[in-house]
């Protein structure tokens, strides 16, 4: 049969499916178990629904689809059986039954058959039925025009189980327009997170509130569900919402293609409507939906009273402290610099490179790294000479920069941050407390210098004095073909004169009287 | 006139060794050659001494060479008239085919020598060929209306610049690789005999070694250590290392052909039986069968192979290997490889180091089975790193993981069957088991 081609298992496929049914309720059925198990996008861009009439008398209702490989249409076949229809494959107008138990490679037609004008023949395995078109529907029209079907609701409410009804993270809420302003009050009360706009209503003057509310609390859903002129509805695709209580034929959420464009659809099962809204929704945060009727209003304040804190203030001061801190550096008196001369052969080069110096008059301060000013993550890390040196007084630190000789802290324990900022440091400063009876010593960053540097003498570098190679580099030569001139060649023909000296191989003689040219 | 020994030396030799202008003048008869060797004091001058031992410096540290002799001028005089074949105005010269033929056995007797009796002597011929490999062309190109005139290795006669009214700056120069540009077909004769008596060039240069020509005729040079790893070296040097080390390999496979099994050592003769499938009269009419005993085909040339001659050239490939390794170019150049037998089998040696490693020894300690970092009985075994330390045992583990990720990738990307034959054909010389 033409149309009629074997796939890969040798299985009969035509180019076309005809699927019949005997009422339009069984066809609904039909799609309705499809959507649930397949994607109906992938029949609906070809199929074609028609009311036909048979030859002999009584109607029927026809799919007619593109034929896929043989497993989808095995799939179209199990489910068009369950809704009674019957599943043939062909093309054109001739089309054979699809492969059963009895023939597992399908059909074809045992002598050729040709339809009428304008009429479907339909072969069976005995029978041969002839259709002719009485009218044709538009299958995306046909599912956004059915009835929806009502469902039955958890018998404790929707708040029960929200997940069941579709709404646990989404519900869109359609308010009638009498009843906006109030819902819009209630739901900010309650503080829903809410979006929403007022979208206009075919046959409706005023416009209604499509409220979209995400996560929305049990309590909302119980309150809204109940609610005359208030209809709470479940997304089923990214454009179709059903009304809860109520179930489309159709698995919507697989046929995507039946809503082109950028249409909203909102399937009303209580008034029995299909609202189309013409564009994608454009949802506005709630909070611009309410009308604010809060009256009380912030007062700025005018002037501090700085005067009185005075009572409050008291003095940074240093006492002594039992509390042992990790050494930060060491101040170490001028009469012992001849040993940490010595010591420094002895420090590892990390620390020597983390530490930086002060000289000042009670003595030499050996710092390590304390995050302020360091120049490495090494010296911030803070390890350093000032930590490994077994000479002077310890300083610790009580704020990053602030170094206390060991035994002391300062009094009262204030932020770290506050403590810097009370004695007037800079980014790099650093403050020194070396006794309990001097002032404290502000230590600026170009005043430390590093260690190594000021400890290890300059050394003098003397110029490299290069040699040049005596012999030049051997390079290939370079083939230089001199001019020859005009010459007769000869001299290549007889033996050799003497021993040792190699025989030619070819004996023949030449007579050229002239000689090389060269 | 012959031309002086002298002058030969100083315009001919000297340059060739140490770079300069390589004058090519007519040919030099045998006459000539034995005008010369009347007085070869000159063959002992310092400067030629001097550059040949530079020459050979760049192979060995401290290279043993014969002094110059008779037989070394033998070969240059060929190297010369070799040169001659391709000399732009060789169509001037008053001589008929037949005295050009004669020329040129002249000149393949000249390059035909004995085969260098030590390896002092191998050394010597590498020097001269080794130059002449090396040599390069100046052609100067002029551009004109009817299209580019090239002078070979000449400058442009102001004569014809006049006459193709070429600008002082119409022209340019081009240096190029005198073996690699386009020649007479003598000197590609030539070039082949001259090769010939440098294995060691061979060795070094395997894409330009002639037919026939066995990596086993250098095996001396890589028995020892030093001119070993100047070798491999100067193979790993090259752009395209695998290419080289597959030209190697394809001149070693003649010598160790697949052993011949007792189904292999009398194949049975196509015999005419009554299920033929050609015997419905459109059989191709066969030759008439030969008596028993004759041979139909030459195999060909096998050179005698010893262990050690083998195991030297197998672990210097191997070493290659491992230095390729080192420089993590490995895996990239293994990747463009093509899937000629040669390179598939230079491919698989490392695949077969820890059945050999007992003999060849390993590159570096770890990295094969029984025997590692073991002197081999052929000097083969080139180790980068004996001692124990600390650093050095840090850097063997980082070689060793790199080379076994390298192994890895060789058994994924050679077939199995290649790695088979190399265990049939190759191992059991080397190893001498059975």
């Amino acid at each position: 049969m033409q149309g009629l081609s074997p796939d890969g298992r040798g299985i009969a496929v035509g180019r076309e499916l005809l699927a019949l049914f005997p009422t339009l309720d069984w066809l609904v059925s039909f799609l309705g178990a499809y959507s649930d198990e397949a994607s109906l996008d992938e029949l609906i861009p070809t199929m074609t629904l028609e009311h036909v009439r048979r030859e002999g008398g009584g109607h029927a209702i026809v799919l007619r689809c593109a034929a896929a490989d043989a497993y989808g249409v095995d799939r179209l076949r199990r489910v068009s059986s369950a809704t009674r229809g019957q599943l043939y494959t062909g093309a054109g107008s001739v089309f054979v039954r699809w492969r059963e138990r009895d023939a597992p490679f399908g059909y074809d037609l045992c002598a050729p058959l040709s339809a009428p004008a304008e009429e479907v023949l339909v072969v069976d395995v005995n029978v041969a039925a002839s259709y002719r078109t009485v009218d044709r529907m538009d299958p995306v029209e046909l599912i956004q025009r059915l009835q929806l079907r009502p469902v039955p609701l958890p018998l404790r409410g929707i708040a029960a189980d929200p997940e069941l009804c579709g709404l646990a993270e989404l519900a869109l809420v359609l308010v009638a327009p009498g009843l906006a302003a109030r819902t819009l009050a209630y739901l900010w009360r309650l503080e829903v997170p809410m979006a929403g706009y007022y979208v206009e209503l075919e046959d409706d003057p005023r416009p209604s509130l499509l409220l979209r509310l995400r996560n929305p609390t049990r309590r909302a859903l119980d309150v809204l569900s109940g609610m005359p002129g208030v209809e709470l509805l479940a997304p089923v695709s990214a454009r179709a919402a059903v009304e809860v209580g109520y179930k489309h034929p159709i698995q919507l959420a697989s046929a995507s293609a039946c809503f082109p464009g950028e249409e909203m659809f909102l399937f009303r099962g209580t008034v029995g409507r299909v609202e189309r809204l013409d564009t994608a929704p454009r949802f506005i945060d709630g909070r611009h939906l309410v009308q604010n009727t809060g009256g009380s209003r912030l007062r700025e304040i005018g002037q501090l009273r700085e005067a009185e804190l005075d009572p409050l203030r008291v003095d940074l001061k240093l006492r002594p402290s039992a509390h042992p801190r990790e050494p930060r550096g060491t101040l170490i008196a001028w009469e012992q610099v001849d040993l940490l001369r010595h010591l420094v052969y002895l420090i590892p080069p990390s620390a020597l490179a983390a530490s930086r110096l002060v000289p000042l008059e009670e003595g030499v301060v050996v710092l390590t790294g304390s995050g302020v000013g360091a120049r490495s993550a090494s010296a911030a890390a803070g390890l350093g000479a000032g930590a490994i040196v077994p000479l002077g007084r310890r300083l610790g630190a009580v704020a990053p920069g602030v170094l206390v000789v060991d035994g002391f802290e300062l009094w009262p324990r204030v932020r770290p941050a506050l403590m810097r900022q009370l004695l007037g440091l800079g980014a790099d400063d650093h403050a020194l407390f070396l006794s309990a009876s001097a002032d404290p010593v502000r230590v600026r960053p170009e005043q430390l210098l590093p260690l190594d540097a000021a400890l290890i003498g300059r050394m003098a570098l003397g110029e490299a004095v290069v040699r040049e190679p005596v012999d030049a580099p051997l390079v290939p030569g370079e083939v230089d073909n001199q001019k020859l001139g005009r010459f007769a060649l000869w001299g290549f023909g007889g033996l050799s004169r003497t021993a040792g000296v190699p025989a030619l191989t070819d004996g023949e003689d030449d007579s050229e009287g002239l000689g090389p040219g060269q | 006139m012959s031309p002086p020994l002298a002058a030969f030396i100083q315009s001919f030799v000297l340059p060739l060794l140490g770079g300069g202008a390589v004058a090519v003048r007519g040919p030099i008869r045998p006459s000539d050659r034995e005008d010369m060797a009347q007085d070869p004091g000159e063959l002992g001058s310092p400067a030629l001494r001097f550059l040949r031992l530079r020459r050979a410096q760049q192979l060995a540290p401290d290279p043993v060479l014969p002094d110059p002799d008779l037989t070394e001028l033998t070969l240059w005089i060929g190297l010369h008239n070799t040169l001659v074949f391709d000399h732009p105005e060789r169509d001037r010269v008053w001589a008929r085919a037949s005295t050009w033929r004669r020329l040129e056995g002249a000149t393949r007797t000249f390059l035909t020598l004995p085969a260098a009796a030590d390896e002092a002597e191998g050394l010597a011929r590498h020097v001269s060929i080794g130059a002449f490999v090396q040599l390069l062309r100046r052609d100067t190109v002029v551009a004109t209306s009817a299209g580019e005139v090239r002078f070979l290795g000449q400058p442009m006669p102001r004569r014809r610049l006049r006459l193709l009214a070429v600008p002082p700056t119409g022209h340019r120069e081009e240096l190029v690789h005198w073996l690699q540009a386009p020649h007479a077909p003598e000197t590609e004769r030539l070039i082949e005999d001259a090769m010939r008596t440098s294995p060691l060039t061979c060795l070094l240069h395997p894409h330009t070694a002639p037919p026939g020509w066995s990596p086993l005729q250098a095996s001396d040079f890589l028995r020892s250590r030093g001119s070993a790893r100047s070798i491999v070296y100067t193979w790993a040097r090259a752009a395209d290392w695998v290419a080289v080390g597959a030209a190697v390999m394809s001149a070693l496979l003649p010598s160790v052909p697949l052993p011949q099994t007792a189904g292999d050592a009398d194949p049975p003769r196509a015999s005419v039986a009554p299920s033929d499938p050609w015997a419905g009269g459109e059989r191709p009419e066969l030759p008439p069968p030969s008596p028993p005993g004759e041979m139909l085909a030459l195999p060909g040339v096998v050179v005698p192979t010893s262990p050690e001659a083998l195991s030297a050239v197998v672990g210097a490939l191997i070493h290659l290997h491992f230095l390729k390794v080192v420089e993590l170019q490995a895996r990239l150049g293994a990747l463009a490889t093509g899937r000629d037998p040669g390179t598939l089998a230079f491919l698989a040696l490392p695949l077969v180091l820890p059945m050999i490693a007992s003999v060849t020894g390993t590159p570096s300690p770890g990295l094969g089975g029984a025997g590692l970092g073991r002197a081999s009985a052929g000097g083969a075994v080139l180790p980068t790193g004996g001692s124990a330390n600390s650093r050095g045992g840090a850097a063997s583990g980082t070689v060793a993981r790199r080379w076994a990720e390298y192994l890895d990738h060789l058994g994924e990307l050679v077939p199995r069957r290649t790695v088979d034959n190399l265990l049939a054909a190759l191992v059991p010389r080397i190893t001498q088991r059975q």
